[in-house]
């Protein structure tokens, strides 16, 4: 797709926005990320859902960075989520392009749903 | 909490992760509700978890051809130095506050997820 300055500036936008609320919440900024990309972007649903990914990657390093040096991680805690996550990370990649996008938009919405009713609990 | 319910949390978010859902938000939600860590522990951690999530899922989504790289490049140079200046404003607060301040964005974001469905 062509990059025209606002089209730039709306990537940037997005961007922003992500990264400050995955920095603040340390997750939660591909929600908000998908969407914008689509939207604001132009971008395709589902290469937006592979986008996000491109984009959370560096703002997750930077922002881990900063959470461990101002209040520590507990890497011996966070081992177990990661020994599944590496497992279920390459199973998303392996069969992201058999799953259709109306199912990626469900289970988004359930997510989102699911966070905010045990939120209200 | 075992390893092994937190290995199978990670699993299931990892998956979500790698098709680009909300996989994060949902296990910090797991961590914090049913894992009962405190907030910003539970943060940190979650951020720790999607990087080799996300890495082994991208490399896939990089051979597919599935990324804009351009959208994606810009996106992460405005994202991560504000990324980094809100983890820094994050771990200022109390933890109690942060836990707050997740639970009402959780509820702003299912209310702004129904709105759309009612359109």
């Amino acid at each position: 797709m062509e990059m025209n300055g606002r089209r730039k500036l709306r990537c940037l936008l997005a961007g922003a926005a992500a990264g400050i609320l995955n920095g603040f919440f340390g997750g939660g900024g591909g929600m908000v990320l998908v969407p914008m990309l689509e939207n604001l972007c132009g971008v395709e649903e589902k290469r937006a859902f592979a986008t996000s990914v491109a984009v959370m990657l560096p703002v997750c390093v930077v922002s881990a960075a900063i959470y461990a040096l101002r209040i520590g991680i507990d890497l011996r805690a966070a081992l177990p989520y990661l020994a599944g996550g590496l497992a279920g990370g390459f199973l998303g990649g392996v069969t992201f392009r058999r799953v259709p996008a109306s199912l990626l938009r469900y289970v988004f919405a359930a997510l989102m749903i699911y966070g905010g009713v045990r939120a209200l609990l | 909490m075992s390893a092994a319910v937190g290995a199978l949390a990670g699993a299931a978010c990892g998956v979500l992760s790698g098709w680009g859902i909300g996989g994060g938000s949902l296990l910090l939600i797991y961590m914090s509700f049913a894992a009962r860590m405190e907030q910003g522990a539970a943060q940190g951690i979650n951020l720790i978890y999607f990087i080799p999530t996300s890495a082994t899922s991208l490399v896939f989504h990089f051979k597919n051809g599935l990324v804009d790289r351009r959208c994606a490049l810009l996106a992460a140079l405005a994202g991560a130095p504000l990324a980094a200046a809100a983890a820094f404003a994050a771990t200022a607060l109390h933890p109690d506050a942060l836990r707050r301040i997740f639970g009402a964005y959780l509820i702003w974001s299912a209310l702004r997820l129904l709105g759309k469905k009612n359109k």
